[in-house]
């Protein structure tokens, strides 16, 4: 079906007398459609494939013959970091975010995202994070010192160069984006699906992305902890992994792996959740067992915080701790089989159609198989003890990311880019491609097994041709090239696609879910009317009725009494990005450049969150959950800031009786002047409550008054701890002094930051006020800064108990 | 046609007026500050005292999750609000708890005698 015009569409711009920009430059850059940003990110990800493409060409051309001097050891190193780090952080994930982005609302019947202008916001940040990480080849100053970053080789001592320092602040921008593209997609996929589109009538790969972004939100504050210490120990002289202070080098491997196990399955369950719906498709068959598909997908998800520690086998944990993480890694191989198993199920007896994304999806139940398998060995810790740091694991992981992720998305490709083109891919070269790269991959990487079993170590820019492994490393190098041809093919592919006239139907495949509904590519607002849903796979009943053929009766198109609402373009996301990057810049050349960062970004989001204030279009944000979206995507942050201080604190706790050297806890808090500024926290927690209460019944001079008090108090509350560390530092406890001083502050000092920031979001409110801008329909605003606000009292009192009161 | 704006939520038509607030009242409020600012004063007053040394760890703790649960209880307003918002939140509570204390026994916090 095409896609109509004569639907009462109406823009935010029109409003506001915006030129409407739906072509050009500014247009890309100001767009919040959910589908162009997806292309942004699409498009940018394949620009960092490739660069990480010729960087792991480059690795496979060094190891080609033993003794090559192609190039140095350093360079090497780099290499092998930049590749991880891109391919992970730069290709996979965006490529991913490219699907979400751009399908996911068309998969549930909504017209956007949740929230439009921070999903902009999210892609400028990557594309910052992206260019400032790869700006370091220019400086000359790539990093090196692999994509998991193990302490101590990154500490300044080990790497004084810039180096470690651009890998980190970039993982760090790229983590801010990664969690506010999580939130964002949690809050659509809970709150924006079409009316009769429960949970479990939701396609599969919708799912997919719900559990992806739950792993997002809570897996990224580890990593980001451990950066923020890396940081620190760098930067400020703290010890967070001096051993000589009483530091553990094993924090930042559980920190590191806390994040990078749930990141397996972030760069994993998308593909999954991809063969889900190409699979059924091309076997004009449902999913089989649908239902079990999700559930498994569920419980890799939440599983998947607790097998971290099998990447520590090597590290010394000891045998309890071996054994229970054994354990859970062997039990999460059993969603991941049963969900194997009911994509075979799906095929059998099926009416197969053998396009190239089957080809792919087919090709990814075959490759992820053999790189699970391989899996379960390592989660043998006497097994994985002779694998570890092995060519073994590389292979092992190789046949996960590429085998899982790649063909996946790959099959995606082909599966979803007439929707995104209107364009068909040429079937012959798909599967040119597809044969080149199966056979390419399994070239390149199973000889690895091997090589790792003979005892070859990971990492190593050369060998002796007395090893024998050349053989064996040529014909992986072979491999890597017809890989290289593979994804030529494919790209020679599209363009030669986008050249051609736009001939795709609407449905070329006759496609199950909502997405094919609508025009390819689908108009601006999505939908002319919300599609109705009958079940799952809702567009096939209604094409085609149950298994008995019979249709289900139609349901009117829902009527939207006031029309579509498509959000107006907005430039101050670039603005933030650039921002973010400025003071990325400073924080490796001039404090002074890390201020004006700090002041774009700030005034920058402070334009952003005034941009509709008061505008009738942005007033309520309801849904499913009959709960205001931003409320939502508060509480869901609100998760995410638990695991951040959850981790700080555990790290205080452990650390806080390892000091070599005083000053100690017990010789300098000051409890009761800490009591105090608790009293203080806790009353302006009941100050917002009352002005909360006073927005909602439109008095004005009660709002102003209890928001100025809660500012009051919040400054109080700074002015205890500005005391406190004055005190401190005149005992001599400093961030440098002790392991308790470099956890104490850090801890601290961030709750500290996250007051700060309270203060100054409610005094923007409170000068809204003061300007009469401030009505009951804004209580929401009020309200969201509340929950923000109450939750830095809560984690206060949490540090209360634990830093002050227990001994 | 050019139609007035408003929110695709509005498709949503059973729920596109915002609800009621159904908070507690101010009675409560000031009620819920009282007590916790008595659970801080009671926490204070306990570390003194000798006699509770053998239980004062978790005395301390069961008095801070109290004040903890009564923050987001009421003046968070989770008792009122949408079940799906506790589990979001109570979730990620739970999964944080978690790591937070299986990270602190796997790097030795409750080692008795050191390392």
């Amino acid at each position: 079906m095409s896609a109509t015009r004569d639907v009462a569409l109406f823009r935010e711009d029109a409003v506001h007398a915006h030129a409407p920009a739906a072509t050009g430059v500014w247009s890309w850059i100001t767009t919040v459609d959910h589908k162009r940003i997806g292309i942004l990110y699409g498009v940018t990800a394949v620009a960092f494939f490739l660069v990480g493409g010729v960087e792991a060409l480059l690795i496979r051309l060094q190891l080609a013959v033993p003794d090559n001097a192609l190039v140095s050891a350093p360079t090497y190193n780099a290499l092998f970091t930049m590749h991880g780090t891109t391919m992970i952080f730069l290709a996979v994930m965006p490529l991913n975010a490219a699907l979400f982005n751009y399908m996911v609302p068309l998969m549930i019947g909504a017209r956007d995202v949740a929230f439009p202008r921070l999903n902009a916001l999210s892609y400028w940040i990557l594309l910052a994070g992206g260019i400032f990480l790869n700006s370091s080849f220019l400086v000359g100053a790539p990093p090196d010192g692999g994509w998991f970053g193990y302490t101590s080789l990154t500490l300044r001592q080990y790497s004084p160069g810039l180096n470690i320092d651009f890998w980190l602040l970039s993982l760090q921008i790229l983590g801010a984006s990664s969690l506010m593209a999580a939130v964002n997609f949690i809050v659509t996929i809970i709150d924006m699906r079409a009316p009769g589109m429960t949970l479990m009538r939701m396609p599969v790969f919708a799912w997919m992305t719900l559990v992806v972004q739950f792993l997002i939100v809570l897996a990224f504050p580890a990593i980001t902890v451990g950066l923020i210490f890396l940081m620190f120990d760098r930067f400020f002289g703290t010890h967070f992994y001096d051993v000589a202070a009483g530091g553990d080098l094993t924090l930042w491997q559980h920190l590191f792996w806390i994040f990078g196990h749930p990141e397996v399955y972030i760069l994993i369950l998308p593909a999954f959740g991809i063969v889900s719906e190409v699979l059924p498709t091309f076997a004009r068959k449902p999913l089989f067992g649908a239902p079990v598909v999700v559930y498994s997908g569920v419980l890799i998800g939440f599983f998947g915080f607790g097998v971290w520690a099998h990447h520590m086998f090597a590290a010394g944990m000891g045998p309890v701790a071996d054994a229970a993480f054994a354990i859970s890694t062997m039990l999460i191989a059993i969603p991941t089989g049963v969900k194997i198993f009911n994509w075979l199920a799906t095929l059998w007896g099926g009416s197969i159609r053998f396009t190239t994304a089957l080809h792919f999806a087919v090709g990814l139940v075959a490759m992820f198989t053999i790189g699970g398998l391989s899996g379960i060995m390592h989660a043998s810790p006497p097994v994985d003890l002779q694998q570890t740091d092995t060519y073994f694991v590389v292979a092992h992981l190789h046949y996960v990311l590429i085998g899982g992720s790649l063909f996946g998305l790959l099959a995606a490709t082909f599966y979803w880019w007439p929707k995104m083109t209107g364009r068909l891919l040429d079937e012959r070269l798909g599967k040119l491609a597809f044969w080149t790269l199966i056979l390419g991959f399994n070239l390149a990487f199973f000889p690895q097994h091997y090589l790792g079993a003979v005892g070859m170590p990971r990492r190593i820019y050369t060998y002796a041709p007395e090893t024998g492994w050349g053989t064996w490393n040529f014909a992986s190098t072979v491999g890597a090239v017809g890989i290289g041809v593979a994804v030529l093919l494919v790209l020679v592919n599209a363009l030669r696609s986008l050249r051609a006239a736009p001939t795709a139907p609407a449905d070329p495949w006759d496609g199950r879910t909502l997405e094919w509904r609508t025009s390819s590519p689908p108009p601006p607002h999505d939908f002319d009317s919300i599609p109705p849903v009958y079940g799952r796979d809702s567009f096939w009943r209604e094409k085609h009725g149950d298994r008995h053929g019979r249709r289900p009766p139609p349901i009117p198109p829902l009527v939207e009494p006031h029309g579509i609402h498509l959000p107006a373009p907005s430039y101050w996301p670039v603005v933030i990005a650039v921002g973010l990057f400025v003071a990325a810049v400073g924080a490796l050349s001039h404090v002074l450049l890390v201020i004006a960062g700090g002041v774009i970004v700030l005034a920058a989001a402070v334009a952003f969150a005034l941009e509709h204030h008061r505008e009738p279009t942005h007033e309520h944000q309801i849904g499913n959950l009959a709960v205001d979206r931003r409320k939502i995507a508060m509480w869901t942050f609100l998760g995410s800031e638990c695991m951040f201080f959850g981790t700080l604190i555990a790290t205080y706790l452990a650390y806080r009786g390892r000091s070599v050297t005083g000053p100690y806890p017990h010789e300098i808090l000051n409890i009761p002047v800490t009591t105090l500024s608790t009293f203080d926290l806790l009353m302006s927690s009941l100050l917002m409550v009352l002005a909360l209460a006073a927005v909602q019944r439109g008095d004005h001079r009660q709002t102003r008054l209890w928001l100025l008090g809660t500012v009051v108090f919040g400054l109080i509350f700074l002015g205890f701890q500005a005391y406190e560390f004055t005190h401190f530092v005149h005992e001599g406890l400093t961030l440098q002094q002790n392991l308790f001083g470099s956890s104490f502050f850090v801890l601290t000092g961030f709750h500290g930051g996250h007051v700060t920031l309270g203060v100054f979001w409610l005094f923007t409110l409170w000068v809204l006020e003061m300007r009469g801008r401030l009505a009951p329909r804004d209580a929401i605003k009020v309200e969201v800064a509340g929950l923000y606000w109450h939750f830095v009292d809560i984690v206060w009192i949490v540090i209360f108990t634990v830093v002050y009161l227990i001994p | 046609m050019v139609t007035p704006p408003v929110s695709t939520a509005a498709a949503h038509a059973d729920a596109s007026a915002p609800a009621a607030p159904d908070h507690a009242s101010t009675g409560t409020y000031v009620k819920v500050a009282v007590i916790l600012c008595a659970v801080t004063a009671l926490e204070f007053a306990v570390i003194y005292i000798r006699a509770l040394t053998p239980i004062l760890i978790p005395l301390l703790l069961v008095l801070s999750a109290g004040k903890f649960t009564l923050v987001v209880l009421f003046y968070m307003h989770l008792r009122y609000d949408a079940r799906p918002l506790s589990g979001l939140f109570g979730g990620s509570l739970a999964i944080a708890t978690g790591i937070a204390v299986a990270l602190m026994t796997l790097t030795g916090a409750f080692l008795v005698f050191g390392r």
